[in-house]
């Protein structure tokens, strides 16, 4: 079976965008493989398309490492408020909330917050810790996330990648905005664990960093309930990205700017596939959303422990490059804490049975940067989506009924893959280059922390 | 009795000052003074569990010498503050103060144990490890220098992977260096010899004669302190182990050499033996010993030398040791909870001669510099433990004779509210000029010693 890699990725985006000669303007990134910055530094493109630490190939006992240094990683500040004042090709105009317009001062100041690992309980996990840049602002390299002491997340961590447009946040679509949202990962125990609101703004105020800047942003208003959430929120509204060769064919007109493929690929994508019942495209713009809820049946099969575990009795295992193992599951179990991924989705919010396993349709705007997939990242490649909705999901008694077998072809299955990867937005260098120059927030000799006085410090 | 053991002081404490710089207990740096006779305690770096007693970690201060009327017994217990992910920690140069790391948050806490070797007290904690580092995470290994304290790290603080580097610090505890480890993109002059250049870390040692350091690899942040069995069902994150070892120049901290390890190689014990130019590791996850010795060529080689159990089946090797006579290696594997004994006196035939069942799970071992006591710990990392009825938490002491392990006592380390048992470090009055005032009538001979009621030990004399 064809397996996606992130290589493959970058080489076809570039491709199919003339990514690699073209000029991105006003972004001081040359798209060049290794162009030249503003401050006479370069920056990789490629490494905005995945993990610094490439496991392409791992399967292979010839695999070889390709891994980048982290000291050669380099940044670049953008203005990223050109994402809100005009979205990228194939965007909407971004809604804004009244009370929360957006600044440069609270993009600012949200990208400090977001990197800020002081804001757990222990200095350990930031927003950034789940939503890593270069992995497509989610984590490439797990299935689901780690919060703070490595409590376990039964969800694979979404993107941020257009969040600006979600009328529902969260997976079982709990939050109404990106104000209100940010609060959650902070205080969630097995997230951030902040242990409540006040501790986090008590602490941004004793951390120097901060010194001026919420006044700055807010005519004087200091760090508080909403000008912590309205600073984040402005951070994450302006990770917009489109663009796209997709973008630049079908709402620009530009017959060279996909493949034949790409174009069959949507065909199906509309037709046969069905895929555009909930992945939204319209004659304007497309979210690839449809802002409902849907029933998979990855969520039931997690229910009934067919999905995590297996069942059967062993789980192949990798060891080392082309070395595996079938382990008994019995011998996982016993070095398992959750005994259960059991996941009802938006069933929790509103506890209606009808509403079981049912999880947010995701937007497919760069799909090829954020695997794995689905609700608790338990497929691994595009392909593997393909194949999960070509054999009908899982079947369940409140299976959506959009999801059936679909005949796809192997031709079919190409051609989709094809328009995937043609979703991945040209500007996604630049907002990855402006999220590696910004600061990461660690503990200082300076900062609140018990070790350094006797004091409560909140 | 009494005035023999005056007589044994006042023979031994003119020399003390003059013990070379040799080895400590056949698992640590050359360059601290080693405890050749009976150790008086062990200290158990301990990670705190939550509905633990006080939940958090601390370092445990057990009795050791069978002298003393502490031995087996608790002594001390100092908490620390938080759940770090407590695990290892290494005695400094002058062994007066013992640094213990988290992995989690990064704090370092010093501890004198000089003062009171009873009684261990924090003087220092830094806090600022990853930010002062340029982004390391985990400080695991705490591997002593003369003068310097040289920590590997796990991760860094930018995608919580294995890319990371060490971490140079004085005695005092102030931060020299970061020593990146070398990786396809930044090879820092070493030659990579193989597939891999990973720049992942995990252990460091070094063969001070040949001026040569080694360090092996293991994971991030993300897995390590990811709950074990969800990261067994991840395919993606079971990519992101080290499969290196980095041979360096020791005095010039430069990178020489990345050798291909497949498999997670994590503890190093090097040969003490000067004739002896090699040193073993454990692969994690592939279960082999691996010799990393210098050929006829001089140059350093890597090649696996045995299996240990059935590698099929993941025991899943954990700590080692090696005896002061490079003839012996222990060999823990944490999953079926044995401690395998490997006759390595050919080092490229390792052969196991013996096993023993410790516990439902295993992690560290430590023996003594004569290797007739053997202990034995259970944590291996918070969310890597057993769960249920297997997750024991313990330390025990064996005595071996060579042919077997014979048990002399256990502490149940969740029974006594303490936590998940990690690291074990020796301490012994003798290292600092003192008796062991828990030994009937050491403390009338201290007082005669320094001067204080010689009266009263006449009279006793």
């Amino acid at each position: 079976m064809f397996k996606w890699r992130k290589s493959r990725v970058v080489k076809a985006v570039a491709l199919a965008t003339g990514l690699l000669t073209a000029i991105l303007f006003g972004s001081g990134i040359s798209a060049q493989t290794s162009g030249s910055l503003d401050a006479g530094e370069t920056f990789d493109v490629e490494q905005a398309f995945g993990p610094g630490d490439i496991k392409d190939g791992y399967e292979s006992a010839d695999y070889q490492t390709q891994s980048r240094s982290l000291l050669s990683r380099r940044g670049i500040k953008q203005d990223l408020i050109q994402y809100i004042v005009k979205p990228p090709l194939g965007l909407p105009s971004v809604p804004i909330p009244e009370d929360n317009p957006v600044t440069r001062e609270k993009i600012d100041l949200g990208r400090l917050l977001f990197f800020d690992r002081r804001l757990s309980i222990n200095n350990t996990v930031s927003c950034a810790n789940c939503h890593i840049p270069e992995q497509g602002f989610t984590n490439n390299e797990i299935s689901t996330a780690v919060g703070v002491e490595g409590r376990l997340v039964i969800r694979n961590s979404p993107t941020l990648y257009n969040a600006a447009y979600l009328k529902h946040l969260f997976l079982d679509g709990r939050e109404i905005s990106l104000e209100n949202q940010v609060w959650q990962p902070m205080t969630a125990r097995n997230e951030m664990a902040a242990p409540s609101i006040g501790y986090v703004i008590n602490k941004i105020n004793r951390i120097g960093d901060y010194d001026g800047l919420f006044e700055a942003a807010f005519d004087g208003r200091g760090a508080d309930i909403a000008t912590v959430g309205f600073a984040l929120a402005s951070y994450q509204r302006t990770l917009l990205s489109a663009d796209s060769p997709f973008d630049r064919w079908y709402f620009g007109k530009d017959e060279s700017a996909v493949s034949e493929s790409v174009k069959r690929g949507f065909a199906v994508f509309a037709g046969k596939g069905q895929c555009a019942v909930c992945h939204q495209v319209h004659h304007d713009h497309a979210l690839f959303l449809d802002h409902k809820f849907h029933n998979t049946g990855i969520g039931y099969a997690v229910s009934t422990g067919e999905a995590m575990i297996g069942s059967n009795q062993t789980t192949r295992v990798q060891l080392a490059p082309g070395i595996f193992t079938e382990l008994s599951n019995e011998k996982i179990k016993s070095v398992s804490r959750i005994k259960s991924f059991n996941d009802l989705g938006l069933y929790r919010i509103t506890e209606n049975p009808a509403d079981r396993w049912k999880f947010r349709t995701q937007t497919l705007r760069n799909i090829a940067l954020t695997a794995p997939y689905m609700h608790n990242g338990q497929l691994a490649t595009l392909r593997d989506v393909i194949d999960f909705y070509d054999q009908g999901g899982i079947s369940n008694e409140l299976l959506s009924p959009f999801i059936r077998p679909l005949g796809l072809t192997d031709q079919d299955k190409d051609d989709l893959e094809a328009l995937l990867i043609a979703l991945t937005g040209t500007n996604v260098p630049q907002l990855v280059a402006d999220a590696f120059a910004a600061q990461i927030g660690e503990l200082s000799i300076d900062d609140p922390n018990w070790a350094h006085e006797n004091t409560l410090g909140y | 009795m009494k005035r023999l053991i005056v007589f044994v002081v006042a023979l031994v404490l003119p020399f003390l000052s003059m013990l070379p710089a040799q080895a400590d207990e056949t698992c640590m740096s050359p360059y601290i003074a080693k405890i050749t006779g009976q150790e008086d305690y062990v200290y158990v770096w301990t990670l705190g569990v939550e509905g633990v007693g006080d939940e958090q970690d601390k370092l445990v201060t057990i009795g050791a010498n069978p002298a003393a009327d502490n031995y087996g017994k608790i002594v001390d217990v100092v908490s620390v503050g938080g759940r770090n992910e407590a695990h290892h920690s290494g005695l400094s140069d002058d062994r007066r103060f013992l640094w213990a790391g988290g992995l989690d948050t990064n704090k370092i806490f010093i501890f004198d144990i000089h003062s009171d070797p009873a009684a261990p007290k924090v003087t220092k904690i830094i806090t600022d490890f990853a930010d002062v580092t340029g982004g390391l995470v985990g400080p695991h290994t705490f591997y002593a220098l003369p003068g310097r304290m040289m920590i590997t790290a796990l991760s860094n603080n930018v995608d919580n992977g294995g890319r990371t580097g060490l971490a140079e610090y004085s005695n005092d505890g102030e931060f020299i260096k970061t020593h990146w480890i070398p990786i396809d993109g930044d090879l820092r002059g070493a030659t990579k010899s193989g597939q891999f250049a990973d720049g992942y870390g995990y252990d460091v040692r070094v063969k001070a004669d040949l001026n040569m350091m080694l360090t092996s690899s293991f994971t991030g942040w993300s897995n390590y302190m990811m709950d074990f069995g969800a990261m067994l069902n991840s395919p993606e994150a079971m990519k992101r182990f080290g499969n290196t070892m980095v041979v360096w120049d020791m005095h010039a901290r430069k990178p020489m050499k990345v050798l291909d390890v497949p498999g997670v190689p994590l503890e190093i014990r090097c040969a003490w033996n000067p004739e002896n130019k090699y040193c073993f590791t454990s692969t994690a996850l592939t279960s082999q010993i691996w010799l990393i010795y210098e050929d006829d060529a001089g140059e350093w080689q890597a090649k696996a030398v045995a299996d240990i159990g059935n590698p099929a089946d993941i025991p899943l090797p954990v700590d080692i040791s090696i005896t002061a006579d490079d003839n012996g290696l222990w060999v823990d594997t944490f999953l079926d909870g044995k401690a395998r004994y490997f006759d390595i006196s050919d080092p490229h035939a390792p052969k196991q001669v013996y096993e023993e069942v410790i516990g439902s799970q295993i992690n560290m071992v430590s023996q003594s510099w004569d290797g007739e006591r053997v202990y034995f710990s259970s944590s291996l990392l918070g969310n890597w433990d057993k769960t249920g009825d297997a997750d024991e938490q313990y330390v025990k002491l064996y005595h071996w004779d060579g042919e077997k392990l014979d048990h002399q006592w256990s502490i149940d380390f969740y029974a006594e509210g303490l936590g998940r048992a990690h690291q074990m470090r020796f301490g012994a009055y003798a290292m600092y000029g003192k008796l062991n005032p828990y030994i009937e009538g050491v403390q009338t001979v201290e007082k005669q010693l320094t001067g204080e009621d010689a009266q009263q030990v006449e009279i006793d004399g």
